[in-house]
């Protein structure tokens, strides 16, 4: 067979032993770390029979990047669906190269950005598609899957560990309500404070009209660092699309008008000190259109050609 | 204001000014462009009102409308909500009858400024339900011209929800009013309503969750009474008949999940009754033990009933759920995006930052009826988070919260206290009359900016009936561009009448409403497969496409192009969509990394993947483009894309099988015909005449010999050509 057959170059990694090494590797973890060397042996030496996933990245701390620890996470999911799944075999590994452990292994293949995730098939040098096109596709594990599926007709299930915090949220706030419940159960005259159920209710209307919905769904970045001068924005300029903390501006600015209107009726039906009134009467009414015209302002910088600038 | 008379004149005449104002402020569109309906499915609803008024109602409710969804065709008749058409042919009817003759078009265009004049109507009396007067009127200005309102109503927008949301208001104006007094009557009209929103809407979903949801909460709360139960007794039964009478929702009402709270609730509240009843009539002790039974019963029941739903139904709907979020034709509707607090803004204005001012005063002074409208609030809210689309439905109860929020602020500021009956006490006194006209005329400000805010709005983002367009001049001049009624009408005028046209699905209901032609796709989204065909169609090369049109009998082709007048909404723009959608059906053919340069961006220029400059789309976009220089600047090269702002890549299109039919002015619809089939091509010689030999054959030989050498000569040259 051809395995047996080829003749090795320096005698030691024959395609028959290369596997064997790569096998008993992953078996220890899904993902087999590399260096340079180990590289240049396993992945880039021609007589090969399986075909490699490298990932190329920079985990280390002092790198920061924080793509590259979300591409990690969807890429172990990837490497870990493979390597318990049934159809497991030896003719697909998944590595990592970091930039602090193999750095030449990144000049000698010009790259100067991570992460980046090739196949190098077992036959021929990679082609263009063997590079996965992190930029349009992003690196959810099932997209790489399809890529995979598509370059080494390998088909991968995706098996994600099932995500247990939103159990466990509510499993906390159910006994937290229930302990509540129990250390006031003398005196449950609280359920029917109407105050509580309003700010409840008020606190629901200021999270949809905020556009949280929006954010939970889109997940856009907490604000914008221009990279050039290193200025932070914190509203988006375009009408389309929002940053986290620019809703929870508009969140504070429209419970804050919410407020104002609160305090001008309760100045004008209190019974209390005048001057106090007059007090609350202002302080509410300079809520309301303090506010009011700031939320306009954000609204005009974004809404472009709105009139009366 | 000390006469009840002059108040109720007061009230009228500020009501039937808001219902003014609705209406007028609708008509930007009519007043701009020309009494024409607008948008894509409007169209349709225009096309089957016409035939509802041409054929009869019983000929509508069987139509099967073979122009649509070739070679499929769609029974319109049981999948439509017929409300809308009903409503506008009933106009017709009526006013022919008092021979007044009005086309129907036109009772289509103005529907819907006319139905929201009622809106502002129901919203005062459920307002003045649920607070008082004042806040009523006021609720009535603002819904007659709130943006987030008005975005459905234009004239010429002729669709469900133009007459929908009156039906949600006033249904929901007479609930509570049956709540508070529970008598029958005032449910039954209840039920009438109820019946026309089921008619009109897919959104009466909304209802028949919201007022179980109202009846379990009242039951939480312990304000169960009598009058509830009446109310939602009655609703609930002759609610679920008369919505059954509508073909399109047939059973659903008593199978789909939608429904369930609406019986469990119905369920509950007869439960809760029944044990009422016997507290009256048993001793405690007899009590006890009864209601522990029937608590354990009704709990197992229950468990029963979730695990049923779930093996069942629930499981399903679940699953379904996850597929409209993961299939790319859902996606790419913008409707079904989330909402952004720009599009709340933008919607609402002031209205949003103090509705829930309004909501806290309902809530602190809580009834029955209050608990309604907070419930409606909440809810309302969530979905309108979810989904730009469902701000509709917001619109209404922001509008009511507000009036009460503004409406008591203006009730203790506005009032001159020197001037009231009864001298007030010294504890009430104080604000002062110049604090007091402050705080009025800045909230009166307010309001003013609002009002200017809604016809700016109105005016420049809502008004546009998308089928005509306007551009304007550096003078201010206005350019009407008709491509689309010209070329549609080239249709209906230059091509046979059973001609198919193939666009994509966007444009459907136009080619049937105005070219009167049968298409293959249309905006009714109901066949996802045939949807991708056509996509496949257009994103693959020209031999591939042949095949595909040439197996759905395909006449014509019709696309829109921007480029030369730089309109953003075209076909090249839509056509990644396309081929997202082809791909989900056709994974082989189609890939959608093969349309992207290799750094992943999507160009028209040189640099774009040549399946992208070679695909069916691409070529009869740009045919004969790179002849063209558009005049902007003498700098552009011919050939520049106004809309991409690019170069194109391929200049030198040649069509095998398709040819140019029609070109629009401004080059906004081209549409091509797709050629039949070639003559066989000719033989490159002539067939031999050979001259029989007589001598030594009977006649019929030569003959013979003649055609069998006629034959081998024929396979010859087939064999060599």
């Amino acid at each position: 067979m051809f395995l047996i057959e080829c003749k090795c170059p320096n005698g030691m990694y024959c395609p028959l032993f290369k596997v064997d090494q790569m096998m008993e590797w992953s078996s220890r973890r899904s993902v087999v770390r590399m260096n340079g060397d180990k590289f240049r042996r396993f992945v880039k030496a021609p007589p090969r029979n399986y075909s490699v996933i490298v990932m190329f990245t920079a985990l280390q701390p002092q790198r920061q990047c924080s793509v590259c620890r979300q591409a990690n996470e969807e890429y172990q999911v990837l490497a870990n669906s493979w390597r318990y799944s049934s159809a497991f075999s030896n003719k697909l590994f998944f590595t990592v190269v970091d930039y602090d452990e193999g750095a030449d292994v990144f000049q000698q293949l010009n790259m100067n950005s991570a992460p980046t995730f090739m196949h190098f098939p077992a036959k021929g040098k990679p082609k263009r598609a063997d590079t996965f096109d992190l930029q349009r596709i992003g690196f959810a594990s099932e997209q790489l899957a399809k890529w995979i599926a598509d370059r080494t007709d390998v088909q991968i299930r995706v098996f994600r560990p099932p995500n247990y915090s939103g159990t466990i949220a509510l499993a906390l706030l159910v006994s937290l309500v229930g302990g509540l419940l129990y250390l006031r159960r003398n005196n449950l005259e609280f359920i029917y404070n109407k105050t509580g159920w309003a700010m409840a209710a008020l606190c629901v209307v200021f999270a949809m009209t905020s556009g949280q919905m929006w954010n939970h769904i889109r997940g856009p970045p907490y604000a914008h660092k221009n990279p050039q001068n290193g200025q932070v924005s914190y509203i988006h300029g375009s009408s389309q699309a929002q940053f986290v903390a620019e809703s929870h501006i508009i969140l504070l600015l429209n419970a804050a008008i919410t407020m104002g209107m609160v305090l001008l009726n309760e100045a004008a039906t209190s019974k209390g000190d005048v001057g106090k009134r007059r007090i609350i009467c202002l302080v509410g009414l300079g809520l309301v259109v303090f506010f009011f015209s700031f939320l306009l302002s954000i609204f005009r910088s974004k809404y472009h050609g709105y009139p009366y600038r | 204001m000390k006469q009840p008379g002059w108040q109720s004149l007061l009230s009228f005449s500020i009501l039937f000014l808001a219902c003014l104002a609705g209406f007028s402020s609708r008509l930007f569109a009519v007043i701009r462009f020309e009494s024409i309906i607008h948008e894509f499915d409007p169209w349709f609803n225009y096309r089957s009102t016409h035939h509802l008024t041409t054929n009869g109602f019983y000929e509508f409710l069987n139509w099967f409308d073979e122009r649509a969804w070739y070679p499929l065709g769609r029974i319109v008749g049981g999948t439509v909500y017929p409300g809308l058409m009903v409503t506008a042919g009933l106009i017709h009817y009526v006013l022919n009858l008092l021979h007044i003759t009005v086309h129907i078009r036109d009772v289509c265009v103005f529907l819907a400024p006319v139905f929201s004049g009622l809106t502002a109507i129901s919203t005062f009396l459920l307002t003045r339900e649920l607070w008082n007067q004042g806040a009523g009127l006021l609720a009535a200005c603002f819904i007659a011209i709130v943006p987030g309102y008005i975005s459905r109503s234009v004239a010429g927008s002729f669709d469900n929800e133009g007459i929908a949301i009156f039906a949600l208001q006033f249904t929901y104006y007479l609930w509570v009013k049956s709540v508070k007094t529970g008598s029958v009557f005032w449910t039954i009209g209840c039920c009438l309503s109820y019946f026309y929103m089921v008619s009109a809407w897919g959104g009466y979903v909304f209802i028949i969750n919201l007022i179980p949801l109202h009846v379990f909460v009242l039951l939480l709360m312990q304000r169960y009474s009598r009058r509830v139960y009446i109310a939602y007794s009655t609703f609930y039964i002759v609610g679920l008949v008369l919505s059954m009478q509508i073909p399109f929702v047939g059973f659903q009402p008593i199978r789909t999940s939608e429904h369930m709270a609406a019986a469990g609730v119905f369920a509950l509240l007869q439960a809760y009754a029944f044990l009422q009843y016997l507290k009256d009539r048993l001793t405690r002790q007899e009590f006890q033990t009864l209601f522990f039974l029937g608590v354990s019963l009704a709990a197992g029941m229950v468990f029963l009933t979730v695990i049923y739903l779930t093996y069942t139904g629930l499981y399903v709907r679940l699953l379904t759920c996850y597929a409209k979020i993961h299939i790319p034709i859902i996606a790419s509707v913008s409707e079904h995006q989330p909402t952004t607090w720009v599009s709340f803004f933008f919607d609402l204005h002031i209205l949003v930052c103090t509705f829930p001012a309004g909501l806290w005063f309902c809530i602190k002074n809580i009834n029955d009826e209050r608990v309604f409208v907070a419930l409606y609030a909440i809810s309302a809210v969530y979905f309108a988070g979810v989904m730009v689309r469902l701000m509709l439905t917001l619109t209404p109860v922001v509008c009511m919260l507000s009036a009460v929020a503004f409406s008591s602020v203006f009730e203790h500021y506005m009032g001159d206290d020197t001037k009231r009956e009864k001298p007030p006490e010294k504890a009430e006194e104080g604000l002062g009359p110049n604090i007091k006209s402050i705080v009025t005329m800045l909230m009166l400000m307010l309001l003013m900016m609002f009002a200017v805010h809604c016809t700016w709005v109105t005016s420049n983002a809502y008004s546009s009936p998308s089928v005509v367009l306007a551009s304007y001049n550096h003078d201010g001049t206005r350019n009407i561009l008709d491509d689309f009624r010209e070329a549609y009408y080239w249709l209906r005028q230059n091509t046979d009448e059973h001609a198919r046209v193939m666009s994509w699905w966007d444009y459907g209901y136009q080619i049937a409403g105005m070219a009167n032609r049968t298409t293959l796709v249309d905006n009714n989204t109901w066949n996802n497969s045939h949807i991708a065909l056509v996509g496949k169609a257009m994103s693959s090369n020209e031999s591939a496409a042949y095949q595909i049109m040439r197996s759905l009998d395909v006449d014509y082709v019709l696309i829109i192009f921007g480029g030369v007048i730089g309109y953003s909404g075209d076909d090249i723009n839509k056509f990644l969509w396309m081929v997202r959608i082809a791909e989900g059906e056709h994974p082989k053919d189609i890939r959608e990394s093969d349309y992207f340069t290799p750094q992943g961006e999507f160009r028209v220029d040189k640099a774009g993947s040549p399946t992208l400059l070679n695909c069916l789309m691409y070529k009869m976009s740009y045919y004969r483009f790179g002849e063209m220089q558009v005049r902007r600047g003498a700098l552009t090269p011919p050939g520049f894309d106004r809309t991409r702002n690019a170069e194109i890549g391929n200049k030198d299109i040649k069509f095998k099988h398709l040819e140019e039919a029609f070109t629009s002015e401004h080059w906004l619809v081209r549409i091509y015909k797709v050629k039949k089939l070639d003559n066989r091509e000719p033989l490159d010689h002539k067939l031999r005449s050979v001259v029989p030999k007589q001598k030594y054959t009977s006649k019929k030989v030569p003959l013979m010999l003649g055609g069998e050498f006629a034959l081998q000569v024929w396979r010859d040259s087939f064999r060599f050509s």
